[in-house]
């Protein structure tokens, strides 16, 4: 009886500590408005809230994040929960949802979209997981008359139904790529492509990109192109034995991403060909390492951090009743060793 | 202590633990209604059950295949591949071949009972561990679904199929009829046909079940077929959902449903599963995501707090059906 009772406790307890984080969050919230009210004009009063779809009085904005575990997008997120939290508390926002976790699953976004609407968002961030897939998320939001912002890339219907657009151009990144070992390897020779998981819109634009550059270039020749699906340990296998069937003829392996580089680079230096020039795009902390320490020529960074807080302007701009802009264009950096320390923090 | 609270308010303490055991995690499931009710004010909307029903419509198909497998003492991994690969046939049927709709969905359905029939053979003819085979065809399985697509997503923009998630009857979307209806005739199997018993019974006790008559091999295999059958149709409202066919879809939703069979009862030691509690279970996930995601709880603390409910579940099936026993 005793333990029945505990074990009903426990379960009821695990419940109510979720329900009560409900009201402890939203009465800061609550006291800041009225705090504005009182002291400020200059804000707007709650019923006739700028930017407000739902006539709830209040302005919130929903984060659905791609995912909450990838080397690239954990940066982001926490870069998020900082502006986000910032414009909550100086009352730009009454209130934002947390970060959704996507789980890089298109149907997680949908479902979390029904959600955003439930909770009354007005404004909505999304970093889709998928072109195709998460297309009936932001679908859903604009139908709502939500504001959608979208980040980092493309869904297929993100130019007719977003508000606004922040990332970052693939093809030029692609372009980057290509140009840098063109730079490098001034006698040309055979290359070997890596690509992202295919259909993927990043792997499909940053492999455009290379070919615009390489179909001026007939000095190389692309002797091979596989996917590694972003993974560094599939790209590695694709690098050893691309080593072994085209050996001292191997001048370059470009990869779509750079923890795919980084592996390449990894087992060629093993093999002590560290005269192959393996370059990707991302800017993970491994290979600006690599790159730091000169065991890898360059990098080409993706700033993911800048794409979010020019995401985040938009929403603050709507807030405000500012004027943005629809497409921002966030520029990727070649890394190198002159530059490293800009973006290398370290551990 | 004891004797003092049960007597406030029941007079027999064994009609207590007797209804604990049975409807235990049904109070659970009440319990957070209420306390959501209260404190969530979006939360308690019609559109928003509605929603969630519609959320948990995926998850609770491939539960009740699973619940049906877990029961025989098995498990069965490869149910998001096969929902993967439905999406797949569906995109090669629909958008490239353009075949009709309804006959491509059950095609691809039927093609995933038939997988199941295999992992069910495998597992009643060769003795092969459950947990083994599942994981080896999941494997094979979303390897045909990425030949099958050339892992590149099909747009699935035909219209009359994107109303198998989006179309309604009256005011309820069409994958909570579907839902509903599945729930009903998963009740009839398991609770009225001889097939349930046959289920239950090779769970329980196989050689029991075996020296009473029971083809063991041939109930095993329809456990398989249908979960085979049930992910299949989970697949096409996934395909509809995400308008999207791609290898990569469904990637992990077997944790999702195990974790539902396991709150709602469902012994992992086999021999025990009910409609009603897998049913309970599949909600109970439901308003864990939704119920946080309008408080605004931080993601990390949803994983932990779903992994908190799935071991009291435990605890609390093993605590009340011992004292029961």
């Amino acid at each position: 009886m005793k333990k029945l009772l505990a074990i009903l406790l426990a379960g009821v307890m695990v419940f109510g500590l979720m329900a009560c984080s409900a009201p402890k969050e939203e009465t800061p919230a609550d006291e800041a408005d009225t705090g504005t009210e009182t002291t400020a004009d200059t804000t707007e009063t709650s019923s006739e809230r700028v930017g407000d779809v739902n006539g709830d009085g209040k302005f919130i904005v929903g984060y659905i994040s791609k995912n909450t575990t990838d080397t690239f997008h954990g940066p982001i997120n926490a870069r998020a929960i900082e502006v986000l939290d910032g414009l909550k508390a100086d009352g730009t926002i009454d209130d934002w949802t947390g970060i959704l976790d996507g789980q890089t699953d298109p149907g997680v976004q949908i479902n979390l979209a029904d959600d955003c609407v439930t909770k009354g968002c007005d404004a909505v961030i999304i970093l889709p997981a998928e072109a195709e897939g998460s297309a009936p998320a932001v679908a859903t939001l604009a139908e709502n008359g939500i504001a959608v912002v979208v980040v980092n890339s493309k869904t297929n219907n993100t130019d007719e139904l977003a508000v606004a657009y922040s990332g970052s151009d693939d093809v030029y990144a692609g372009t980057l790529l290509a140009q840098h070992v063109v730079d490098n390897v001034p006698d040309g020779g055979k290359y070997v492509h890596i690509q992202g998981v295919l259909g993927n819109s990043a792997q499909i634009q940053r492999g455009e990109g290379i070919e615009q550059i390489m179909k001026d270039h007939p000095e190389f020749e692309k002797v091979e192109e596989m996917t590694g699906n972003w993974n560094s340990s599939e790209a590695q296998n694709i690098a050893q034995d691309a080593l072994s069937k085209y050996g001292k003829d191997l001048v370059a392996i470009i990869c779509d991403n750079d923890d795919m580089s980084s592996g390449a680079q990894d087992v060629v230096n093993a093999a002590g060909r560290s005269d192959i020039v393996c370059v990707g795009v991302d800017g993970n902390n491994y290979p600006l390492s690599l790159v730091k320490d000169g065991k890898m020529l360059a990098t080409v960074l993706q700033d993911g951090v800048g794409q979010i807080e020019a995401g985040i302007g938009v929403v603050k701009a709507i807030a405000t009743g500012e004027s943005y802009e629809k497409n921002i264009d966030v520029p990727f950096v070649l890394v190198t060793k002159d530059n490293v320390d800009q973006y290398y923090t370290g551990e | 202590m004891d004797k003092k609270g049960s007597k406030s308010i029941y007079t027999n303490k064994d009609e207590l633990r007797l209804f604990m055991g049975k409807y235990g995690i049904g109070v659970i499931l009440f319990v957070m209604l209420i306390a959501l009710i209260i404190t969530v004010p979006s939360f308690r909307t019609t559109s928003n059950f509605i929603n969630i029903l519609k959320q948990v419509s995926i998850n609770g198909m491939i539960a009740y295949g699973m619940c049906v497998v877990i029961a025989t003492g098995g498990i069965d991994l490869a149910v998001g591949a096969q929902c993967a690969l439905v999406a797949c046939l569906l995109g090669q049927f629909i958008m490239k071949m353009g075949m009709n709709v309804l006959l491509s969905c059950a095609l691809a359905v039927l093609f995933c009972a038939a997988l199941g029939f295999v992992n069910g053979f495998l597992v009643a003819k060769f003795n092969m561990f459950p947990f083994v085979v599942t994981l080896s065809t999941q494997l094979i399985i979303r390897g045909l679904a990425q030949v099958i697509s050339s892992a590149q997503a099909i747009s699935m923009t035909n219209a009359q199929f994107k109303l198998v998630y989006l179309g309604m009857v009256g005011p309820i979307p069409f994958p909570v009829v579907m839902l509903f209806v599945v729930t009903i005739l998963m009740y009839m199997i398991l609770h009225w046909m001889k097939l349930g018993r046959y289920i239950l019974a090779t769970g329980g006790n196989e050689k029991a079940a075996i020296a009473s008559g029971v083809s063991v091999f041939w109930t095993k295999i329809a456990a398989y077929v249908i979960s085979g059958f049930l992910s299949g149709v989970a697949g096409v409202i996934l395909t509809s959902k995400t308008s999207s066919a791609q290898s990569n879809l469904a990637v992990g939703y077997e944790t999702d449903a195990v974790a539902a069979c396991v709150i709602g009862g469902t012994s992992f030691a086999g021999g025990v599963a009910t409609t009603p509690g897998v049913l309970i279970g599949i909600l109970i996930i439901g308003f864990i995501y939704n119920g946080m995601n309008l408080i605004g709880v931080n993601s990390y603390y949803q994983t932990i707090v779903k992994g908190i409910m799935i071991i009291a579940a435990v605890l609390l099936d093993l605590v009340m059906n011992r004292k029961n026993r």
